[in-house]
């Protein structure tokens, strides 16, 4: 087990040198410049930032060494745009938002996914499975941000009725405030787990080792919880991986529409703006994120599969 | 062979359908048989011709729907089986039924320990703590015969062979001492050497528990070393039944026959050459009218194929086990032949 788990993190750091490479390059093959003209800049201050920022050196080695160098003791650089901002503090302050939001959201989808893939397997063909599925292709075709409009609609009417605030629309700080944004965030990962599980357990369902727990005599419940459950929850921990990226990294558009300072809103608009430094950063965070994340999940994975952990 | 024998479990009339897209299939036509104490039934018959369900049907293992028991009944002691709620049939299950499967590797949970897996039975039934159980399972698995028992509880299916695997299963279903043992198949998925292995062990247990076998099986060399009763199945019936030497010396059935010989021999003073049985069995969608074996049957008669015919009663064994057919050439009236063992008794 530790040994597995030591050679992930291994091939986790040569996943994000890759990562970081692909960044730099990509960076310095796209068009225009952070020090472009439309600034009051003269040559004497272009030349001294350059220097500054080391990019009167050559590409290759010289830049993207300092860029490894710099990324290997975790220092992200000094942000173009913002004015007296490290990189690192930016991801410092706006992470933990997003990351907040992306947990709860994830837990909202594991535990829905889980919950009606379950549910609809066990009622296959009857009322709660047709219903639940239905609800489940509308999840899926969806985008994110008519729920959002949906939901903050949905919000307002509710605080209208009530005559006091309920939830806040927008904003962010209390739990309250989380809830909403969360669920948006997390609604389309759920509607996919529950296709997901809900094929996972009819395969379970008919498997010999459960016609084995009812020859035994085991009551239907415990049958459920034993022997269904467990083995059925299998694939759908495998992909919850990528799905927790997918999440803390993707809520960027339901971060613009409830007005959350998350770090999703942050690098698009570095990217707008070209912000070398904070755009490499981010994209080299979120991929370390993503690596430690597939790493994680494949070690829970290997918890409840004894098939995996032993061999 | 419902007579005066002490049976532990009855069958009579047992039928079970199931619904599909194309149809009603008829998989157990009217099945009656009785289990002796302490002795071992073998119910004979190739694939599909409802062995498995039949037993399954008596452990509330059918998935309903589609399937369905339509009539019959099926006794252990005192209690009706079939139509008990599915709370009562759980204390049964495991508990005075033991059951065994045809594929030890996959009828074991793979994300459960070995040693959890038969602690779940005698908590279930038993009520045993943990730790009780555990002691009890490793106990379990060495009269199995698993070597370093109280480690290889501890252990996952994954790291078994199939025939400890099916140890295992044994020491599962006998966890709380059942009356009854259903063997379904339980060494067509092993290697022969194995099957031997597991057999002497069934036999073994058999012994010191007194415990009442079925096995269900399509090998005649498995029915041979183990059964002293045998069902022979053919199209959702029985189509023979009697002692184990009625059956293989006298048979009275031209399926059974058949059957026999159908076995392959290393015995150099038989002949070498194999008869298969011609065709295919009959389409349970629309079972025949007459006997399911007309269209296949060397001795065929017109009267066969519109007529069902009844369990004929031949004989009784020196132990008073009833020997039956249900073929025509059995009928007082029938024609004589050479290669079936007929009842002579009424008509001469």
């Amino acid at each position: 087990m530790w040994t597995y788990t030591l050679r992930r993190l291994i091939q986790g750091v040569i996943t994000v040198w890759f990562i970081a490479t692909a960044t730099f390059a990509a960076m310095h093959m796209v068009p225009g410049d952070p020090l472009g003209s439309d600034r009051a800049t003269t040559e004497a201050i272009r030349a001294n930032l350059e220097a500054r920022y080391g990019l009167d050196k050559p590409v290759f080695p010289d830049q993207y060494l300092i860029f490894l160098g710099n990324m290997a003791r975790g220092d992200f650089g000094i942000s173009f745009t913002q004015q007296n901002r490290n990189v690192n503090d930016i991801i410092r302050e706006a992470f933990p938002i997003s990351a907040q939001l992306g947990i709860l959201a994830v837990l909202f989808a594991a535990a829905g996914g889980v919950l009606f893939g379950a549910l609809t397997a066990l009622y296959r063909n009857r009322l709660p499975d047709v219903v639940i599925m239905f609800l489940v292709i509308l999840g899926i075709s969806i985008p994110s941000f008519v729920f959002a409009a949906l939901g903050q609609l949905g919000v307002v009417r509710l605080n209208n009725l009530v005559g006091q605030s309920v939830l806040p629309v927008a904003g962010w700080g209390t739990l309250q405030h989380m809830l909403l944004p969360a669920l948006v965030l997390g609604l389309g990962t759920m509607a996919f787990l529950t296709r997901l599980m809900r094929s996972s357990m009819l395969e379970v369902v008919n498997t010999d080792y459960v016609r084995t727990a009812r020859a035994k005599g085991v009551p239907p419940l415990r049958i459920f919880w034993r022997h269904q459950l467990r083995n059925a929850v299998l694939p759908v921990i495998t992909v919850l991986g990528p799905a927790i990226a997918a999440i803390t990294t993707g809520g960027f558009v339901v971060e613009l529409v409830f007005a959350i300072p998350g770090l999703g809103r942050t690098f698009v608009e570095a990217v707008q703006q070209l912000d070398y430094t904070l755009i490499m950063g981010t994209t080299v965070f979120y991929g370390a994120f993503l690596v430690l994340m597939v790493i994680l999940v494949d070690l829970i994975y290997g918890w409840v599969d004894p098939r995996v952990r032993l061999s | 062979m419902t007579d005066g024998h002490d049976h532990v479990l009855t069958v009579e009339h047992l039928e079970v359908e199931f619904d599909t897209y194309g149809g009603t299939v008829h998989a157990v036509r009217d099945v009656s048989f009785g289990l002796r104490r302490g002795r071992t039934l073998a119910i004979v018959g190739e694939s599909g011709c409802g062995k498995s369900v039949t037993v399954q049907a008596l452990m509330g293992l059918i998935p309903m729907p589609p399937g369905r028991v339509t009539r019959g009944s099926a006794k252990l002691g005192d209690t009706e089986l079939l139509g008990l709620p599915e709370r009562e049939l759980n204390r049964i299950r495991g508990n005075r039924i033991g059951m065994i499967f045809q594929d030890p590797m996959s009828s074991l949970n793979p994300t459960m320990r070995i040693g959890d897996q038969i602690v779940e039975t005698l908590r279930v039934h038993r009520g045993m703590s943990i730790r009780e159980g555990l002691r009890e399972a490793v106990t379990l698995l060495d009269r199995v015969r698993i070597p370093e028992a109280s480690q290889r509880a501890r252990q996952y299916p994954f790291e078994f062979s199939g025939g400890m695997l099916q140890r295992v299963m044994i020491a599962v279903a006998l966890a709380c001492s059942p009356e009854v043992l259903i063997a379904d198949e339980p060494t067509t998925a092993l290697d022969v050497t194995i099957q031997a292995q597991i057999l002497e062990i069934m036999q073994a247990l058999q012994r010191e528990e007194g415990m009442s076998i079925i096995l269900i099986t399509h090998d005649l060399g498995v029915v041979a070393r183990m059964a002293d009763d045998v069902a022979v199945m053919y199209a959702g019936q029985i189509v023979e039944t009697g002692s184990v030497d009625d059956i293989f010396h006298r048979g009275g059935h031209p399926y059974t026959i058949g059957l026999r010989r159908a076995t392959p021999s290393n015995d150099p003073e038989r002949k070498q050459t194999l008869e298969p049985i011609e065709g295919s069995p009959p389409d349970l969608f629309h079972p025949p009218v007459g006997c399911g074996y007309f269209a296949r049957c060397p001795h065929a008669m017109r009267l066969c194929e519109t007529n069902m015919p009844e369990a004929f009663e031949l004989a009784r064994s020196p132990e008073g086990v009833l020997h039956s057919a249900r073929c025509w050439l059995q009928h007082a009236a029938a024609p004589r032949t050479a290669a079936v063992n007929q009842r002579r008794s009424v008509s001469s």
